[in-house]
């Protein structure tokens, strides 16, 4: 309990203040990073790095031919 | 080639928080990865338009933003799902320091219209500052303060929170700290 009450200290937003609507000090700010987090913390799924490859491999073999 | 080994590795480095975003926009998962997928073939097929040096991150939100919304129009608008997929797609995991349950900010969150919910988001989860925001949504400063604003106090009315919370993390940090009591 106490290492993550230490932790959500710590995890505060840049510029966190008193006067930050959304800061750590209100409840609808920790919410919506609590939300957006536990998006982020999701595996990014196979099929992006697949296509990143496909699409960095289609530039270079289209970059060698347009040198001529 | 090594430009564009790089910029390969920026958009790999974005997808969490292109997700995150899309998801947050179309409330269901499948749809949010077919967003990010057209995002990227986007910003692919564009990135001799994109400066190095600039905000990558800001750069691949907008075409995110604007790819939802051309979508939305190709589509029609569809019947809101206030606490349908989103909702029911996303693990629950309950927070024992808080007194707000998640599950019940996600419905609250999907029954805001989309310009607020995309401000409070940008502004409040995905660590964007206003002028950003607003370049990314293409609207003024202004407009983004008050779509935050407005999601602010209508998230705080159907929850039923208000602003600030004397028992936020410092407080009870510093209640522990100050605190001589020994175990």
């Amino acid at each position: 309990m106490a290492n993550e009450k230490t932790a959500a200290r710590k995890a505060g937003p840049k510029g966190n203040g008193k006067n930050d609507p959304l800061g750590t000090n209100t409840e609808i700010g920790r919410k919506l990073r609590q939300y957006y987090d536990e998006l982020m913390a999701d595996d990014v799924p196979d099929r992006f790095t697949e296509l990143l490859k496909q699409l960095e491999q289609k530039e270079s073999d289209r970059s060698g031919t347009e040198r001529n | 080639m090594g430009d564009i080994a790089a910029f390969r590795e920026g958009l790999l480095e974005a997808i969490p928080s292109l997700r995150a975003f899309a998801v947050s926009l179309v409330k269901s998962s499948d749809r949010a990865d077919d967003l990010v997928q057209e995002t990227l073939v986007k910003a692919w097929d564009k990135q001799k338009s994109f400066q190095p040096g600039t905000n990558l991150k800001a750069w691949l939100f907008t075409i995110l933003r604007n790819e939802f919304y051309s979508q939305m129009r190709k589509r029609g608008r569809e019947v809101q799902d206030s606490d349908g997929v989103m909702t029911a797609r996303l693990a629950i995991h309950p927070n024992q320091d808080s007194s707000l349950d998640l599950d019940d900010f996600k419905r609250a969150l999907a029954t805001l219209p989309e310009d607020q919910r995309e401000a409070i988001v940008l502004i409040g989860a995905s660590g964007f500052s206003y002028e950003e925001a607003a370049e990314i949504c293409d609207c003024a400063v202004g407009t983004i303060k008050s779509r935050v604003s407005r999601a602010r106090s209508r998230l705080q009315e159907i929850l039923g929170v208000s602003g600030e919370t004397e028992y936020g993390p410092d407080g009870i940090s510093a209640q522990v700290t100050n605190s001589s009591a020994v175990a």
